[in-house]
C-alpha cells in the first residue's frame, strides 16, 4: 500500500534540525543538552499535553468564564464527535492507511437515524422502539462503508487514500439524497435530545441530588440553577476511547495493528492475516464514525448532513497527528489522540470566549498543526 | 499465455485488452455521451459540449494544480480554499480598483494580476514547509487550507463580494468567436442582431483562458528540465537528490504552480459568477484529485500527464453537466464520482502492464 504522504529521506544536506552526531554549533549543543535531561525528554514527548495545560492557563487568566466547570463540560460535550472520529482515524493511521470517509459516514449515520426515527414515529410506533430501531439502523448501516473500504483496499489493492475518498463522495451523495438536498432531517422523538444533552448528576445545592433526570419540581427554564455534572456525552466518549485504547494496548488484535503499520511485509511473514485485519480496522473506523453521527443526532435532535468543506476527516487526522501518531504508520496512542482533540477543542473554545472571530480559529489550527509536525520531526526517536 | 507473467498476448502492446485498458477513460467518456444523448434528444449539440467545458473550467484548473503536486508524490488539500481565497482577493481588489476610478477593463486586469501574485504565496509557504521543514504534504497543505479559509473569511466578513463591474461578467460568460446569420465573424464582442436571430457562440472565453495555461504547463511538464525533474522526484526522491537535482527548489516551485492554478480557477470563478466567496472551491478538491487519479497518475508519485488529467476531468465534467441537464440533483454526481474514482484504480490494477 502506498502512503500519500511525502516524507523526505534522511540524506539531505542542510536539514532543518540536527540529528545525533550532527552537532555544529554551541546553540545546538545546548538544545540537545536540555532535551536529553529527563525533564526535557518528558516535555518533548508530551509536548501536546504541556501545550494543552499552558493554553488552559493562558485562557483562564485572559478570559473570564473559561475556567469554569460548566465550560469544561461544554468543551467535552461539543467535541464528542471529534473524539470518536479521531479515535476511528487513530486505528486506521496506525496501520499506515488513512480514512477520509469518516466525516461523511458521520453525516450519513446522523441523517439516516433521524430519517428512520421520523418515518417510524410517523407510523405511530412507541417511542422506545422508534429510538432503538433508529439507532440500530444507523449503526448497522455505518458498518457498510467501512467494510467496502476494507474490501476495496485489500482485495483490489486500491490505495486507502483513494478508496476512502471515493467512499467520501458516495456517502456524501447518499446523505444528501436522504436529506432531500440540503435540509436537516427533523421529526425524531424529543426524548433523544434529553438523552444526548443529559447529565449523570443533577445537584440542587442544599436540597437534592438526582441521577440522570432533573428534579421534577424544577421547570425546564430553571435548569440553569442546578449544578450538573458528568454529561452523558462524557460517558460515551470515555467508553469509546477506553474500548479502543484497550483494543490497541491489551489485545493481540492491537499488537497486530501496530505490526501492520510498522512493516506490512513483516506482518504478512509473521502470519498475521493482514487482509482480514485491515477489513476489520476499516469497518471499526466506519462504525465509530457512525456512532459519532448517531450521538450528534442525540445532541441536536435533528439529522445533520456534513456540509461540504467541513473537513471533519482532516480535523480528525490533525488531532491524531498532534497526538503523536505518524502518518507512515506503526505509531500512535489513543491517549495522545484524546489530547490532540482537546488541544483543538480548547483552542477553539478559548478563542471563542476571548471574543476572537471564529475565522482566526482556522488559522490557529493550521499553524498549530504545522508546529506539531515540526516538533515531531525534531525529536524523531523520542516518541 | 505468457508463463512468466500470467498475462496473455492480448495484454501486451498492440493487444485488445491493452488498448481497452489504456484507453478506458476515452471509452467511458464516449459511453457517457452516448447514454446522455439517448436519454435526452437535445443533449448532443455544440452548445452542450461548450457548456460542459464551461462548467468544468475550475475542475480542469484545479486538477492540473493537483497533478503537479501528485507527480512529486505529494498531495495538496489546500487548492479548494486557495481558490476561494483567490476569488475573494480578485473580487475585492477589482471592486477597490474600479472604485478608485480606474476603467473597468484595467481594474479587472490589474486585479487579476494582483490575485495571481498574492495567490502564489500559499503555494510558496506550502512548498517551503514540505521541502525545508519536512512537514508531510498532507499536513502542511491542510494547515494552509485552514489559514486561507480563515483569511478569506476575515476579508469578506461573511458577505460574498459584490458590485463588480458588469464587464467582468461579460468577459466570463462571453465567447471567443461569434457567428451571426449574416456570416460576418466577430471576436469577443457579441454582434447586435435582430430579435429572434440565432448567433453561434464558439468557445467560451474562460475555456480559452484556462486551456491557454493548461497547454503552457503541459509544455513545461513535458519539455523542460523542471518538468522532468518532477517525475524524477516523484519516482525516486533519493535518486533525484543523488543525481544532483535541487529537490527543495523544485518542490517549492511545484507547490507554487499548484497555488497558481488554484488562483487561476478563482479568477475564472469570479469572472463567471461575478462574486467571490471563501468556500467557492470547497467541494471541488474531491473532483480534482479524482480527475488526476482517473487520468492514471499514481498517488505514490512519478507518473501522470496533463492530457490524461484533462480527460479525467472531462469524465467528471460530462457527468456533472449531463446529470444536470437530465434534471438529477447534484448529489448523484458525488456518488458517481466516488464510484468512478475507485473503479479507476481497480481498472489500473486489472491492466498492470502498461506504462504511463
Amino acid at each position: 500500500m502506498t502512503s500519500p504522504v511525502f516524507s523526505a529521506p534522511a540524506v539531505r544536506k542542510g536539514r532543518a534540525f540536527p540529528k545525533e552526531g550532527g552537532l555544529t554549533d554551541s546553540r545546538d549543543v545546548a538544545q540537545q543538552g536540555f532535551f536529553e535531561t529527563g525533564f526535557g525528554k518528558a516535555i518533548a514527548r508530551n509536548w501536546a499535553f504541556f501545550f494543552l495545560i499552558l493554553m488552559t492557563i493562558v485562557f483562564s487568566l485572559t478570559s473570564r468564564g473559561f475556567f469554569d466547570i460548566v465550560n469544561f463540560q461544554n468543551i467535552i460535550h461539543l467535541s464528542t464527535g471529534a473524539f470518536l472520529l479521531a479515535a476511528a482515524e487513530t486505528l486506521v493511521v496506525i496501520t499506515g492507511g488513512i480514512d477520509l470517509s469518516v466525516g461523511y459516514v458521520y453525516g450519513l449515520s446522523s441523517v439516516l437515524g433521524a430519517k428512520v426515527m421520523q418515518i417510524l414515529s410517523g407510523a405511530g410506533m412507541p417511542v422506545a422502539n422508534v429510538v432503538l430501531l433508529g439507532c440500530a439502523a444507523s449503526l448497522l448501516v455505518s458498518l457498510i462503508p467501512g467494510f467496502i473500504n476494507g474490501i476495496v483496499i485489500t482485495r483490489f489493492k486500491v490505495p486507502s487514500f483513494i478508496a476512502t475518498m471515493g467512499m467520501w463522495g458516495i456517502c456524501n451523495g447518499l446523505t444528501l439524497f436522504l436529506a432531500d438536498g440540503f435540509m436537516p432531517v427533523m421529526g425524531a422523538p424529543e426524548i433523544i435530545n434529553k438523552i444526548g444533552n443529559g447529565f449523570l448528576l443533577y445537584i440542587d445545592p442544599g436540597k437534592s441530588v438526582s441521577f440522570f433526570q432533573k428534579p421534577s419540581y424544577i421547570p425546564d427554564t430553571g435548569i440553569r440553577q442546578l449544578v450538573r455534572l458528568f454529561p452523558n456525552s462524557l460517558f460515551l466518549t470515555l467508553i469509546a476511547l477506553l474500548a479502543v485504547g484497550f483494543l490497541l494496548r491489551r489485545t493481540a488484535f492491537g499488537r497486530h495493528t501496530y505490526a501492520i503499520g510498522g512493516s506490512m511485509d513483516a506482518a504478512v511473514r509473521s502470519g498475521i492475516r493482514v487482509q482480514k485485519h485491515l477489513v476489520i480496522i476499516y469497518t471499526l473506523s466506519s462504525f465509530l464514525s457512525g456512532l459519532a453521527g448517531l450521538f450528534n443526532l442525540f445532541q441536536t435532535g435533528i439529522g445533520n448532513y456534513t456540509p461540504s468543506g467541513a473537513n471533519y476527516e482532516l480535523m480528525a487526522v490533525a488531532a491524531v497527528v498532534i497526538g503523536g501518531a505518524s502518518l507512515t504508520g506503526g505509531k500512535g496512542r489513543i491517549l495522545g489522540t484524546a489530547v490532540g482533540v482537546l488541544v483543538l477543542a480548547v483552542l477553539e473554545n478559548g478563542l471563542q470566549i476571548m471574543g476572537v472571530s471564529a475565522f482566526y480559529r482556522y488559522i490557529g489550527v493550521g499553524i498549530l498543526l504545522v508546529i506539531a509536525v515540526i516538533i515531531d520531526r525534531a525529536f524523531p526517536d523520542l516518541f | 499465455m505468457n508463463r512468466d507473467t500470467g498475462l496473455s498476448n492480448a495484454d501486451f502492446k498492440g493487444g485488445i485488452r491493452y488498448s481497452l485498458g489504456r484507453n478506458w477513460v476515452l471509452i467511458f467518456i464516449f459511453l457517457e455521451l452516448l447514454i446522455f444523448s439517448l436519454a435526452n434528444k437535445a443533449f448532443f449539440s455544440i452548445e452542450t459540449i461548450q457548456l460542459i467545458l464551461f462548467n468544468g473550467t475550475e475542475v480542469f484548473l484545479l486538477a492540473i494544480a493537483e497533478l503537479f503536486v501528485i507527480i512529486t508524490g505529494g498531495i495538496d488539500h489546500s487548492v479548494g480554499f486557495v481558490m476561494g481565497f483567490a476569488t475573494v482577493v480578485a473580487s475585492k481588489s477589482i471592486v477597490a480598483l474600479s472604485g478608485a476610478g480606474l476603467p473597468p477593463f484595467a481594474s479587472i486586469l490589474l486585479g487579476s494580476l494582483l490575485t495571481v501574485l498574492i495567490g502564489l504565496l500559499p503555494g510558496f509557504v506550502n512548498g517551503w514547509l514540505v521541502a525545508y521543514l519536512r512537514v508531510p504534504a498532507f499536513i502542511a497543505t491542510f494547515a494552509m487550507l485552514g489559514v486561507t479559509h480563515g483569511v478569506s473569511e476575515l476579508l469578506t466578513q461573511g458577505i460574498p463580494a459584490k458590485n463588480l463591474p458588469s464587464l467582468a461578467g461579460d468577459i466570463g460568460n462571453g465567447s471567443f468567436l461569434y457567428i451571426p446569420p449574416s456570416g460576418v465573424w466577430s471576436f469577443f464582442v457579441r454582434p447586435q442582431v435582430e430579435r429572434g436571430q440565432h448567433v453561434w457562440a464558439i468557445i467560451p472565453n474562460m475555456v480559452v483562458f484556462s486551456f491557454f495555461f493548461i497547454a503552457l504547463f503541459a509544455f513545461i511538464l513535458k519539455r523542460t528540465r523542471f518538468g522532468r525533474h518532477l517525475y524524477a522526484i516523484g519516482g525516486n526522491m533519493d535518486a533525484a537528490i543523488r543525481s544532483g537535482i535541487n529537490v527543495k527548489h523544485d518542490l517549492v516551485k511545484t507547490y507554487v504552480v499548484s497555488s497558481l492554478f488554484a488562483s487561476l480557477a478563482g479568477i475564472t470563478y469570479v469572472m463567471k459568477y461575478i462574486t467571490g466567496k471563501p468556500d467557492a472551491g470547497a467541494n471541488m478538491v474531491l473532483e480534482a484529485i479524482a480527475a488526476v487519479v482517473i487520468g492514471g497518475a499514481s498517488m505514490a508519485g512519478g507518473s501522470g500527464s496533463v492530457g490524461r488529467t484533462v480527460l479525467g476531468a472531462l469524465i467528471i465534467a460530462v457527468l456533472e453537466t449531463g446529470l444536470r441537464i437530465m434534471g438529477l440533483q447534484t448529489f448523484t454526481t458525488y456518488i458517481l464520482v466516488g464510484v468512478i474514482l475507485i473503479l479507476a484504480v481497480v481498472i489500473e490494477q486489472a491492466f498492470p502492464n502498461f506504462k504511463r
